[in-house]
């Protein structure tokens, strides 16, 4: 008797919902259905795949943590993730920085800063493959590159760049900052846009400067966009690839393998695709993680006044 | 009211997404059912099925293998066309990009689906036939059927003692100089270098008249880099027995060698990473590259400067690298005996004519290379594919390119001696093989 109740309840309450929000599933159906097909499915397929062998064609063959114990013992895989740190470290803060930097240029009410805008935004609308193209011909570790031959203007002896296993990481990382810098400076551009003009002449009655108007009134008031670019840069530090791809195939000596680079090559040269689906968990707890942390720190809600 | 409305909206979407869906199970049914029932008809339809015993169609994936202005689609579907009356099997060519081939082949393979032919070379075709993606045409194609085309190619299109391709082109690489620059350096053209030593006393002179002597693409394939020198000096990487050779004094001879024309100068100073060293070359700042037709036809094409074609290096042996084109057939192919038939098909010799014609790659057939009676330069690199080796033939071919790479990269930097290189790259290779 209670469960037919319940039951009815339940069927009662269904109905009810569905009265009420038959519209919101109906158009839900189509997003979640794309969400399990192109998100859930390849996730779960992935993280089985890391206990099989899958010899692209027939049925996977269990292995265990063969492919994960793998991990542990592969040198270039450790030095694959040292890398992407490296990088991340060498991108993420200049990235943000210079966004803001721009972002400033434009905000300050130069003349023509629709061009400047428009200048400053020129590298993120043209193709990476191209501006990659551009930069190693800069970059040319050659006498005759375009970066030595000014360099040797002021004395210094023609470097290697792309050639050389100490520099080649931070030359690509300015690649990705150039290429980058445009969209963070959109960014920050909206957040300065949005400071309420009122606290600005509040700073001045005070009697503060411009430079101090900027690290107690402007900085702080971008904490919002500072999280957001601080998530979104980090990310895609982590999944640096094409310029390695483009100008470097993650050398000299592996010193621009970076975890994505690695695991293409594992999953799409070397054909081992357990073991590159065992590089893609790696770097998505990687990820995971480091957003958790910057959630928690500077993720909170911005303490306006 | 405005509920009652939706819901019957929402009813009206549902029956929609589910006839939607029906109509798409029940075109499947259709399909498998057709499929099936040509083939329990076998193929009475027409003449030409009957006479071949074929039918049905295939997929054929290729590649542009020119800029598209040399008449390559219609040559296409002329092939297609005439196969199809031929042999009643309708051809349906696609033309992939060669980027990322390997990945759209694979991944069109793991879905289940893709071509019943496609190209591949013969780096490429070892590890295809271990994993089992790529059809054994033996039990299709007779020895008499195979004794047209140059031994090279043959060997470059079987594994284990298994036929797996149909070879469609070959290229040869050799030494491409040029020739103001051999004039400045009063080098007469009939007297060039054929051994190291030669090529290293010639290289001295480049270097100090101001020229890099010779280009070295130390972040592309090793087939264009370390492997020529290293066959020449008599060397090899791994042999059938998975015996590791590259750590042997005749093997480290070519780490040497490179090792030496970088730190004399000889190769421009990014060639730890660089990909190519076209601008230096067509700028007239670089002696000679190793050049197949496309670097010939390109020089023709742009002429930048004239040059002149020497033959492949000879230290223990001449040897140089130059690769097969092979069709290979799916080892999912609903349709095996059509696939290997088109194989043959395209490869005969009236076609190879066509084809490499139009490509300007070198015919796999000796009784096809008069295509090149009036091109001077592609007849003096058809004559060298008799010294060309295709790469490192074994399912860890390409693997084993980048932990060579990487090591020689190491060495170059003056990271490591060469021995050292060749040592830490047999260990890498061993791992590799043995894991």
């Amino acid at each position: 008797m209670t469960s037919t109740t319940s039951k009815q309840s339940l069927s009662a309450r269904i109905k009810r919902e569905l009265n009420k929000n038959l519209l919101v599933y109906i158009v839900l159906i189509p997003v979640i259905i794309h969400f399990i097909i192109f998100q859930v499915y390849p996730f779960a397929l992935s993280f089985y795949l890391t206990f099989h062998d899958w010899k692209i064609i027939g049925d996977p063959e269990f292995v265990g943590l063969k492919h994960w114990k793998n991990l542990f013992d592969d040198e270039i895989a450790w030095k694959a993730i040292w890398n992407t740190v490296k990088f991340s470290v060498y991108y993420i803060l200049p990235t943000m920085a210079l966004g803001l930097i721009l972002a400033l240029i434009i905000n300050s009410g130069i003349k023509f800063s629709g061009f400047f805008k428009g200048l400053f935004f020129l590298p993120v609308v043209t193709s990476f493959v191209i501006i990659a193209g551009i930069w190693g011909w800069l970059f040319r570790g050659t006498e005759d590159g375009f970066i030595n031959y000014l360099i040797g203007f002021v004395g210094i002896d023609p470097q290697l760049f792309l050639s050389s296993s100490s520099q080649a990481l931070l030359v690509l990382a300015g690649l990705s900052i150039f290429k980058v810098a445009g969209t963070t400076m959109i960014y920050y551009y909206a957040g300065l846009q949005s400071i309420d003009r009122q606290l600005y002449e509040a700073a001045r009655i005070d009697g503060a400067n411009s430079w101090k108007m900027f690290w107690s009134v402007t900085f702080p008031m971008l904490k919002p966009i500072h999280f957001y670019v601080a998530i979104t840069t980090t990310i895609g530090s982590f999944q640096i690839f094409d310029s390695a791809f483009l100008l470097t195939n993650g050398g000299p000596n592996y010193s621009t393998t970076t975890i994505v680079y690695y695991l293409y090559h594992q999953g799409f040269t070397s054909l081992n695709l357990s073991y590159a689906a065992v590089l893609s968990y790696v770097l998505f707890f990687i990820i995971l993680i480091i957003s958790l942390i910057q959630r928690k720190y500077i993720g909170k809600d911005p303490n306006y006044y | 009211m405005s509920i009652s409305i939706f819901k019957k909206f929402g009813l009206l979407f549902l029956v929609l997404v589910l006839s939607a869906v029906m109509v798409a199970c029940s075109d499947d049914e259709t399909n498998s059912t057709d499929t099936n029932t040509t083939t329990d008809n076998g193929s009475a339809n027409s003449e030409t099925e009957e006479s071949t015993g074929l039918s049905g169609e295939i997929t054929v994936w290729a590649h542009p293998y020119t800029d598209g202005t040399t008449g390559e689609g219609d040559m296409w579907k002329t092939f297609a066309a005439d196969f199809e009356s031929e042999t009643g099997v309708k051809v349906n060519f696609e033309q992939i990009p060669w980027a990322n081939r390997d990945q759209k082949i694979l991944t069109a393979l793991a879905a289940g689906q893709g071509p019943d032919v496609f190209y591949v070379i013969p780096d490429q075709m070892p590890q295809y036939a271990e994993q089992q993606l790529i059809l054994d045409i033996s039990q299709y194609v007779t020895d008499e059927e195979l004794s047209g085309f140059v031994p090279t190619a043959i060997e470059a299109t079987s594994w284990k003692g298994k036929q797996y391709g149909m070879p469609i082109l070959q290229t040869a690489e050799s030494l491409v100089y040029n020739k103001e620059i051999l004039t400045e350096l009063g080098v007469d053209e009939n007297s060039l270098p054929t051994t190291w030593d030669e090529f290293k006393a010639l290289a001295e002179k480049a270097k100090a008249a101001g020229y890099y002597a010779f280009s070295y693409a130390g972040g592309g394939s090793l087939n264009n880099t370390l492997y020529p020198f290293l066959w020449q000096a008599g060397g090899n990487v791994i042999d059938e027995s998975n015996n590791i050779l590259i750590n042997k004094p005749e093997a480290v001879k070519s780490f040497e060698l490179i090792n030496e024309m970088y730190t004399k100068g000889w190769i421009p100073q990014d060639s730890i990473t660089a990909l190519d060293h076209d601008s230096l070359y067509f700028g007239g700042k670089l002696l000679a590259v190793n050049g197949s037709g496309i670097s010939v036809n390109r020089l023709l094409a742009e002429k930048p400067f004239d040059f002149v074609i020497a033959p492949p290096l000879k230290d223990a042996e001449q040897l140089t690298y130059g690769t097969v084109g092979m069709f290979v057939g799916s080892a999912i192919s609903k349709n095996p005996e059509a696939a290997a038939e088109f194989m043959k098909y395209v490869t005969n010799t009236e076609n190879q004519r066509t084809f490499n014609n139009i490509t300007q790659y070198i015919p796999t057939r000796d009784d096809a290379k008069d295509i090149f009676d009036s091109q001077p330069y592609m007849a003096q690199l058809a004559g060298y594919t008799q010294y060309a080796k295709p790469g490192i033939i074994h399912p860890e071919g390409r693997n084993i390119m980048p932990v060579v790479q990487a090591e020689i990269q190491a060495m170059l930097e003056g990271k490591q001696s060469p021995q050292e290189a060749a040592d830490k790259s047999a260990e890498a290779i061993d791992k590799l093989i043995n894991k």
